[in-house]
């Protein structure tokens, strides 16, 4: 039933207002506006009639839900307008400088040559960027070692008794992390830059020069520990032995908990581990079969077409939507039925499904090469594997070498038997070490500090040893803080990797700057840093993660 | 339990920097040798330790000074090239510009100084161990320093000098004993302190007279020969505006200090707050950049323009504030905001001025005004008319909180009034081309560039990073998951791509007629980069706020918005200060990264053109020494202001 208040009647009138103004404008605006102008309007007409026949609230755009979820979706077409807009913009002004887009580059020989690295002369754009790749993980990897090693030493340096140690420790932490990290680095570049350089070799020493360290303006070259060529069989070998070992050590410590009589299982795992390890320095190649397999496996793929991989992708898809609804339904269900989901688990489900409806249109038909992609990766991956594991492979599983100097011509070099850091690879990772370094002694610093003073004195006043003490009551604690803002130290560390390009080593930034000098694809070789670096700090914190739940505290 | 309990254990953990044992605290000679027992030797691994650690400073020490005071160091390097450090290319007869801009901040500077809180005072003791241990290094260095080859003519100038340094130390080391041995107490016992700033500005003081003294820097060459004339050094060109800068600062605290105690030192606080926010824009285009207006232009469209829009939106705000204003004018202020949004949008599709046609149809008969709405289709739409009515939209939506009272209405009216003429001026200025003409694409470079870029990647980014932080900690999920996105995106990836994509990049994603310029591109890029970490620091802040704030806001009866504004961002702000003056060095350091992309920032004068003069070829090291102690100046001094502001704060507590 109608019951015309002066408010209703308000509502009305500007509705009929809005109609009005919607058959003037339709006689004078080009269609595109004629046709927004129609639909706004018809919207509106309709939410009037709803709320004329009371099938809405009448001051509907006052309740909370609403408001919110209006202002959700403007910001959210917004966003989309914004970007709809660059687009358009990025393509016409494309299309005006005539620069091509796409991945094509990827495939093409690439025309330069890399410094250092896996492959000095790639093939295609993609194996250039790849080598690029490989060289900022290493560099990350290899500095994550470093600077924990140093900013543990410098942080419980700064806690030390010895006042002298303690205010070394200070000068050293206000130092590296009060100066950019590129002015440090530069400095180091600057330094090994103004280095003598290699003598010329004399006739006595002939064409090579082995020695422990050699240090010069062309770099640093040290002695290199490097995995042989059984390497792999033996890893495989001890991975068994952890097997083996976890197993007994389980025993150990029930047999231990039952009876409460010392069984060591910490020293029997620790032991199993070393016994195969060493077992299997020798008897390694008896894994050589395994190669095989990973053939097999390799030619199987390799026998599947990539649609087949287009289906697998689409399943999966659709398998982690239902997942998803399924979790969220269950996780409301009571014994009575299905509970009441709350908007956020309506607005994550459907999430879920658009996902995965993007994903299938993804490989389906937005972009039919990446099917293939991970088809041909895939096989490349298990074809890799099997050369790693194949039957030939019989060699040492560990070697070292120490550096040499060589000199073929008239000019000495490094040979490649040392471990070589190029002026451009020692500035970028000793810049990089010694400046996270700080950041992680002042990260430890503040781990140990956030332990509460009770802890170490009830630790002593039950009669703990200093070390046990420190083992058991305070590193526990201390970890438990220290480890999220390391993660973070870590996330740094590998971004700030990309500065090498400041002393031209040629890290996933260096190629892709001259990648894209050579062929104009900005835009792409961006959206490929962009994937990597996103890769690389999600694995990162996976692993970051992982450690983080194994220290938690685990409450009722 | 064993009878004695080591100290040792226990002093790894301490909760404050200072041990007991620190040698500011200590106060008879006897208990010096008690410290140096307790503190470097109180086991046969503590000394090894400091032995160690001794001899590793001296090493460390020694080649410092043999480096800075080798023979083959070019320091005129950096002495000659001052002002291309700080400045770059700017000519020099504008160089009052600069000093005006200096003056500005240093006046400002000192008048927040004078009616902040008193500064705690330095024991005069204190400021005797700094004499001290500053004369003990120079005694220490002449001793280990590596003598210098004398040559026959200046051998004697040389051993006058070292006498000269050596005799400094030595009078250093008797000042700093005098204070803290004899005046460090009156005679009633009680401790003699000196106010801090006064302090500060004496030691400046000092600096700024030495200039008077010696005349150093000598900063023209012609063919590689120095100029000899008297007058040409950094120290004689640079005096008077040094000694005015020190007496505008000590000027300015003074009055500060005298009116802190006044009625209107309040108002004159947040005066000054606000002229610190408005102050880099106007130094920067205005001061710096020395704009060339297009007086007719500025006549016949900018003014009339920036007036009209005010004067439209004073009346449309006065309507909206009046004291029954209800529902009928919130459905205004949304109309607004859906007409300031709908404005890009007929720009995408090329449509020009749509609501003037509906005006036209309707009061085209009005006779006079057809013409005048004929005249306004042939005038283009600007960017700062769309966005000036986004703002009276925004504004318009404020305006229900100031309805009612006349006072309350023309405040807001008020601030309406100021800021679209403040904003208009700042679009208009920076739209007109800089008459400073300069080799380079910026006008400035240097220091400077580090610095503005650094102040204004700031300015950008705070409030988009509270705003992400605030949507990624609400209960919308479109709002939360964008935000998530955006900041997880960013954090992900490193700065250096980001500025190279924003420096290259940008023209590209521009409409026609609209460009900007490779440093404003830069700085875009660097504050988006930097909200997402701002955004993280700030949202650490506002899970800190109890859940008993929202609640006893939500039983006051608080809108959102309010409870935002009034109560929870307060005291999220006040508690990511740390991680805010964090992030803020951070941004200041991380500016050296320009010199990768290709601006002439501080670091890439010292690393690219200074080491390429050819009077100073392969100078690199020296200049950049010299960088990197300015920019640990700057970080060092930043952080330790921090702490002192985290403490009167009482964060954590």
């Amino acid at each position: 039933m109608l019951r015309f208040s002066a408010r209703r009647l308000w509502d009305i009138v500007f509705a009929l207002l809005l109609v009005v103004c919607l058959a003037l404008a339709s006689r004078w605006f080009e269609w595109s506006f004629r046709f927004s102008v129609v639909s706004l309007l018809s919207v509106l007409l309709v939410v009037a009639w709803l709320i004329v026949s009371g099938w809405l609230p009448r001051h509907f755009y006052r309740d909370v839900v609403f408001v919110k979820w209006l202002a959700q979706l403007v910001a959210l077409c917004a966003v989309i307008f914004v970007l709809v807009f660059l687009a358009t913009q990025a393509e016409s002004n494309l299309e005006a400088k005539s620069i091509q887009v796409g991945y094509d580059f990827l495939d093409i020989n690439p025309g330069f040559k890399i410094s250092e690295g896996i492959d000095v002369d790639p093939a295609t754009g993609g194996r250039a960027l790849w080598v690029g790749m490989v060289n900022t993980i290493r560099l990350a990897i290899a500095g994550i070692v470093l600077s924990t090693a140093i900013g543990v030493f410098v942080g419980v340096g700064r806690l030390s008794g010895n006042w002298l140690v303690k205010r070394i420790a200070g000068i050293y932490v206000e130092t590296t992390r009060n100066i950019p990290l590129l002015v440090q680095i530069l400095i180091i570049n600057a330094v090994l830059v103004s280095l003598p350089s290699l003598l010329p070799l004399t006739k006595e020493e002939g064409t090579v020069k082995t020695g422990w360290m050699f240090i010069s303006n062309k770099g640093l070259a040290v002695p290199r520990v490097f995995i042989g060529e059984g390497f792999y069989q033996w890893m495989m070998f001890v991975l068994l032995g952890v097997a083996v070992g976890y197993g007994v050590k389980h025993i150990l410590q029930r047999r231990k908990d039952k009876t409460g009589c010392e069984t060591y299982p910490v020293i029997g795992f620790v032991g199993l581990v070393g016994f195969f390890g060493i077992i299997g320095w020798w008897i390694h190649p008896m894994f050589a079969g395994v190669g095989s397999v990973f053939a097999v496996l390799s030619s199987f793929i390799d026998s599947r077409s990539p649609s087949d991989v287009r289906y697998m992708v689409s399943a999966l898809a659709i398998v982690l939507a239902v997942v998803v609804i399924v979790w969220k339904l269950r996780m409301h269900s009571t014994p009575m039925g299905l509970g009441k989901l709350s908007e956020n688990d309506y607005f994550q489900m459907i999430f879920a499904v658009i996902s995965a409806g993007f994903a299938i249109y993804l490989v389906s038909s937005l972009w039919p090469g990446l099917a293939s992609w991970i088809h041909n990766s895939t096989r490349d991956l298990f074809d890799l594997l099997a050369d790693k594991f194949g039957g030939d492979r019989t060699g040492q599983p560990i070697d070292a070498m120490r550096p040499n100097i060589e000199q073929p011509g008239k000019f000495p070099n490094y040979g490649p038997s040392g471990l070589n850091f190029s002026r451009g690879l020692a500035s970028i990772y000793f810049g990089v070490v010694l400046y996270s370094a700080g950041f992680i002694a002042e990260v430890v610093r503040g781990g140990i500090l956030a332990v509460p003073k009770g802890q170490t004195e009830a630790a002593l006043a039950i009669g703990l040893r200093k070390t046990t003490m420190l083992r058991r009551v305070i590193l526990p604690q201390a970890l438990r803080v220290i480890l999220p803002p390391l993660g973070n130290q870590y996330l740094n560390l590998a971004k700030n990797t990309s500065l090498a390009i400041a002393v031209g080593y040629s890290d996933v930034v260096q190629v892709g700057q001259t990648l894209y000098n050579q062929t104009g694809r900005t835009l792409e070789v961006v959206s490929l840093w962009m994937c990597f670096y996103l890769a690389c700090s999600l694995s990162i914190s996976v692993v970051v993660n992982f450690f983080n739940l194994r220290l938690k505290i685990v409450e009722r | 339990m064993p009878p004695t309990v080591n100290m040792n254990a226990l002093r790894i953990i301490e909760y404050d920097d200072r041990s007991p044992g620190d040698p500011s605290t200590r106060s008879t000679g006897l208990s010096t040798v008690k410290w140096l027992r307790d503190n470097l030797c109180s086991s046969w691994f503590n000394g090894f330790l400091t032995v160690l650690s001794t001899g590793f400073l001296l090493l460390v020490f020694r080649s410092l000074l043999n480096f800075i005071f080798s023979e083959q160091r070019n320091w005129a390097a950096v002495k000659t090239n001052l002002r291309l450090l700080f400045v770059h290319a700017y000519p020099e007869e504008q160089f009052s510009r600069v000093w005006v801009s200096l003056g500005v901040i240093v006046v400002l500077a000192g008048l927040s100084l004078g009616l902040s809180a008193r500064f705690p005072a330095i024991p005069l003791r204190r400021i005797g161990a700094w004499f001290t241990t500053s004369g003990g290094l120079v005694v220490l260095g002449l001793v280990l320093m590596q003598p210098s080859q004398p040559s026959a003519v200046d051998g004697n100038a040389a051993m006058s000098e070292r006498y000269l340094w050596l005799s400094a130390g030595f009078i250093l080391i008797g000042l700093g004993a005098v204070f803290s041995s004899i005046l460090k107490q009156d005679s009633r016992g009680r401790v003699i302190s000196v106010a801090a700033i006064p302090f500060a500005f004496a030691v400046l003081g000092v600096l700024v007279a030495g200039l008077w003294l010696y005349p150093w820097g000598r900063f023209s060459f012609v063919e590689g020969e120095y100029l000899q004339e008297p007058a040409s050094t950094v120290a004689m060109s640079t005096k008077i505006p040094w000694m005015v800068m020190w007496l505008l600062l000590v000027l300015s605290w003074f009055v500060g200090s005298v009116l802190r105690p006044t009625v209107i030192s309040r108002i004159l606080r947040l005066s000054i707050n606000v002229l610190w926010l408005l102050v880099p824009f106007f130094l920067y285009w205005v001061v710096l950049r020395d704009p060339a207006f297009d007086w007719t232009h500025v006549w016949s469209v900018d003014i009339p323009l920036a007036l009209s829009y005010a004067i439209v939106g004073c009346f449309v705000l006065w309507f909206l504030t009046r004291p029954a204003a209800g529902e009928f004018e919130r459905i205004v202020a949304v109309l607004l905001l859906f007409y300031a949004l709908f404005n890009w949008v007929s720009a995408f599709f090329g449509w020009h001025r749509p609501e003037l046609r509906i005006f036209s149809y309707f009061l085209g008969s009005v006779p006079g005004l057809q013409n005048f709405l004929d005249f306004l289709d042939s005038v283009p739409v600007l960017q700062k008319e769309r966005l000036t009515v986004l703002f009276l939209a925004l504004a318009a939506l404020l305006a229900h909180y100031f309805r009612g009272a006349t006072a309350q209405r023309l405040r807001l009216i008020s601030g309406w009034f100021g800021f679209i003429l403040v904003f208009n001026y700042l679009v208009t200025v920076v739209n007109t081309p800089s008459t400073i003409e300069t080799p380079t694409d910026n006008f400035i470079g240097g220091f400077s560039v580090t610095l503005i870029v650094a102040v204004f990647t700031l300015l950008f980014s705070f409030p988009i990073g509270v705003l992400m932080a605030l949507a990624r900690t609400s209960r919308m999920p479109i709002f939360r998951l964008l935000s998530t996105w955006y900041i997880e995106t960013i954090r992900g990836i490193p700065l250096i791509t980001i500025l190279f994509f924003f420096s290259i990049m940008v023209p590209l994603f521009l409409p026609d007629g609209m460009d900007l310029n490779e440093m404003a591109a830069i700085i875009v890029g660097y504050s988006l980069f930097s909200a997402a970490y701002i955004a993280e620091n700030v949202r650490g802040g506002l899970q800190s706020v109890r859940r008993g704030q929202y609640e006893a806001s939500n039983a006051l009866g608080l809108t959102t918005g309010q409870r935002t504004a009034f109560i929870v961002l307060p005291q999220a702000l006040r508690v990511s200060i740390p991680p805010l003056v964090g992030q803020l060095i951070a941004v200041f350091k991380e500016t050296s990264l320009i010199a990768i992309v290709g601006g002439f920032d501080f670091l890439r004068i010292a690393d690219n053109v200074i080491p390429t003069q050819s009077e100073f070829v392969g100078a690199r090291r020296e200049a950049l020494l010299f960088v990197s102690v300015v920019y640990w100046m700057v970080a060092f001094s930043i952080s330790k202001y921090s702490r002192r502001l985290e403490k009167q704060l009482g964060v954590g507590k």
